[in-house]
């Protein structure tokens, strides 16, 4: 697809990916970490846009990859002494192997079902964290050697942030990204044309959970502890999906969008307003499911800003 | 009956068969079983107390199915109502405290204030938040009451603080035999969610309004064509569902300690019942009840780390059911 639209995208991405290469050197640590975990809420939002939005299965347990992730990179730095970046790729292959192992029965279930139990396998697996301390120090948490390295994860997270963009826009302009709309809006039509839905959405859902890992585990490294509690919140699952809901779900730019306002509006309510945090999340939770259920692009796409059936 | 339905039957009762054998299995294992009287005595009273906490789970898993079974929406704020009901009884019980007056007020009769406050509370929920969002897609109710939950947990911290609270009712407990005894506060609560269900039974089996609220579960259009008046049969479902949990709560707080965030916990308990019982089934969800307080307290007693791993019983349960047999004990397939 070398169409024109393809290239100006390219463009711009690579204008962004400029931009962000060279910002770092003229902030100080504290605006460099907030750039990164912008950028970390990027990719959690674009990769549960990747289950939710493109297949339509609205998963509440997304917190599992992202904790696992960075579990496996905390546990092999900590105990093994691995170098950081040495363990991405095995943070990776950990949030995958959860991903088949949970989704193959799992994604059988539709609607609210799958949601409760990807929440319930969450929290599952957090207690089983918890539970099992000779491998994860229980509800201890670990601590990681003491280093400054808000350069080198802000650059991973950069890579990292590029290559998930990257894949959603993939996903939203090929044919596999056809066949994932096609299961979302009517998954018995879909298997009658010949797609094999249940590889599609295993497929789909291993997509969307290797990001996550890897950032957990980038972030695990940033912040040098992880415990039980804060690398499992279910307030990070239900942000993910709010920032990509705010955007729009199941196009490439929205979660993006979302994630970048989100975060930055986040970040402000907690500066001044650290007690009312959850409640003014809860608040916007319930205006945008109740009011703007497709987001920001589904707004724009509702008023004739931008064409309809847009994706990217 | 149809023959996979009738399979996933008897899947379903296999699965349950080994989930209550496995927590002997490793308790035999790893040596927490001990094949004498004492142990067979200690069992007993497990047994029980599990029924008592399954009496109490009963409460709010009763709420929770009315609410999905008249609306068809999932309310994940559950568990905080729940604990709202909780503090609500707490702050009853210390209120003659706060002006130096040296009594308590009886947990049970806060309920006469806290279940009215609450069907309140659920009541403008359902009128002003979520009558918008019923019949839409499924999952923005889910969202909403999520908003809605995290909200109460915020507003309850502010007030309470995040520390753990308990309302210290009636000490000791009462001897069964001479050998199994039970907790006083579990037996008056059990007792008392027992009246409690049985009366909301009674009222859904023959009461005019409970007639009409069983006619809107089972299709509203033909009650509204029937004359009945779906938007308050909802506001009231919703208001009847919290004021259940609430007293959930109530009887929660004389039993265990409580903190802003244990809603969520209740919450997943709720739904592995419901699930179990079979969605929007009254008496599935009595029996799920009872057999899941059994089932988590047998698994506290016998396996290693046990009071974590009782969590762990009810994600696995829940999970295991969906897979196994969505529609759950006494549910029907959904047509």
């Amino acid at each position: 697809m070398k169409t024109k639209e393809t290239r100006q995208h390219v463009f711009f991405m690579m204008v962004g990916f400029l931009a962000l290469l060279f910002l770092p050197d003229f902030l100080n640590v504290y605006h460099r970490s907030f750039i990164m975990f912008t950028m970390m809420y990027v990719v959690l939002s674009s990769s549960w846009n990747i289950i939710s939005g493109f297949t339509g299965y609205i998963s509440f347990g997304h917190v599992l990859f992202y904790g696992v992730g960075s579990y496996a990179s905390a546990i092999l730095v900590a105990d093994q002494g691995w170098p950081w970046l040495a363990t991405l790729p095995i943070s990776m292959l950990v949030g995958l192997l959860f991903a088949l192992v949970i989704g193959f029965p799992v994604l059988r279930l539709k609607g609210p079902y799958f949601a409760i139990a990807t929440l319930a396998a969450a929290e599952g697996t957090r207690v089983l964290v918890t539970v099992w301390d000779d491998l994860t120090h229980g509800g201890l948490g670990i601590s990681l050697p003491n280093v400054e390295n808000s350069m080198e994860t802000y650059y991973a997270m950069l890579i990292l942030m590029f290559v998930t963009i990257g894949v959603c826009y993939w996903i939203a302009h090929s044919r596999f990204g056809v066949r994932l709309n096609a299961i979302r809006e009517d998954e018995v039509a879909a298997e009658a044309l010949g797609i094999n839905t249940t590889i599609y959405k295993l497929a789909a859902f291993g997509l969307s959970a290797i990001f996550p890992a890897m950032a957990g585990a980038i972030q695990a490294n940033k912040t040098l502890y992880i415990d039980p509690e804060t690398e499992f919140f279910i307030l990070i699952t239900i942000t993910m999906k709010l920032m990509a809901m705010f955007g729009g779900k199941g196009t490439v730019i929205g979660p993006i969008i979302g994630a970048v306002v989100l975060y930055t509006f986040q970040e402000f309510v907690w500066v001044t307003f650290p007690q009312a945090h959850l409640i003014a999340f809860g608040i916007f939770l319930i205006l945008v499911a109740r009011f703007m259920p497709r987001g920001m692009v589904g707004q724009a796409v509702d008023r004739g800003w931008w064409r309809k059936g847009m994706v990217h | 009956m149809e023959k996979a339905e009738i399979r996933s039957i008897y899947l379903l009762s296999g699965f349950l068969v080994l989930a209550f054998t496995l927590p002997f299995v490793v308790g035999i294992m790893t040596g927490y079983v001990f094949f004498d009287i004492v142990w067979l005595y200690d069992l007993i009273t497990i047994v029980l107390s599990g029924m008592m906490h399954g009496g109490v789970y009963a409460m709010f898993a009763v709420g929770l199915t009315l609410i999905f079974g008249v609306m068809r929406i999932i309310n994940v704020a559950h568990g905080e109502v729940v604990m709202l009901g909780a503090y609500f009884t707490w702050s009853l019980f210390n209120a003659p405290g706060f002006f130096d007056i040296n009594v308590y007020i009886d947990p049970l009769l806060t309920m006469i204030i806290t279940l009215p406050v609450v069907f309140l509370l659920g009541f403008g929920l359902q009128k002003f938040v979520l009558n918008a969002v019923i019949g839409g897609p499924e999952l923005t109710p889910l969202l909403i009451t999520f908003g809605i939950g995290i909200s109460m947990i915020n507003i309850v911290e502010w007030i309470f603080t995040t520390d753990y609270h308990t309302v210290a009712y009636v000490p000791g407990a009462i001897a069964v035999t001479n050998d199994i005894s039970i907790s006083a506060n579990k037996a008056i609560s059990f007792a008392m969610a027992f009246v409690i269900s049985t009366g909301v039974f009674l009222f859904l089996k023959f009461a005019r309004f409970g007639k009409a609220i069983r006619a809107t579960a089972q299709n509203a259009d033909v009650a509204m064509v029937c004359g009945v008046n779906i938007q308050r049969i909802y506001m009231i479902t919703f208001g009847l569902g919290a004021a259940l949990a609430a007293a959930g709560g109530v009887l929660v707080s004389i039993q265990f300690a409580f903190n802003p965030e244990t809603g969520i916990q209740y919450t997943v308990v709720a739904f592995a019942i419901i699930i179990l019982g079979g969605r929007g089934h009254f008496i599935g969800a009595l029996i799920g009840a009872l057999m899941l307080g059994v089932l988590e307290n047998l698994v506290s007693f016998m396996v290693p780390n046990g009071t974590a791993m009782v969590e762990i019983a009810a994600y696995a349960l829940m999970i295991f059911v969906l897979l196994i047999r969505p529609a759950g004990l006494m549910g029907m397939k959904e047509g």
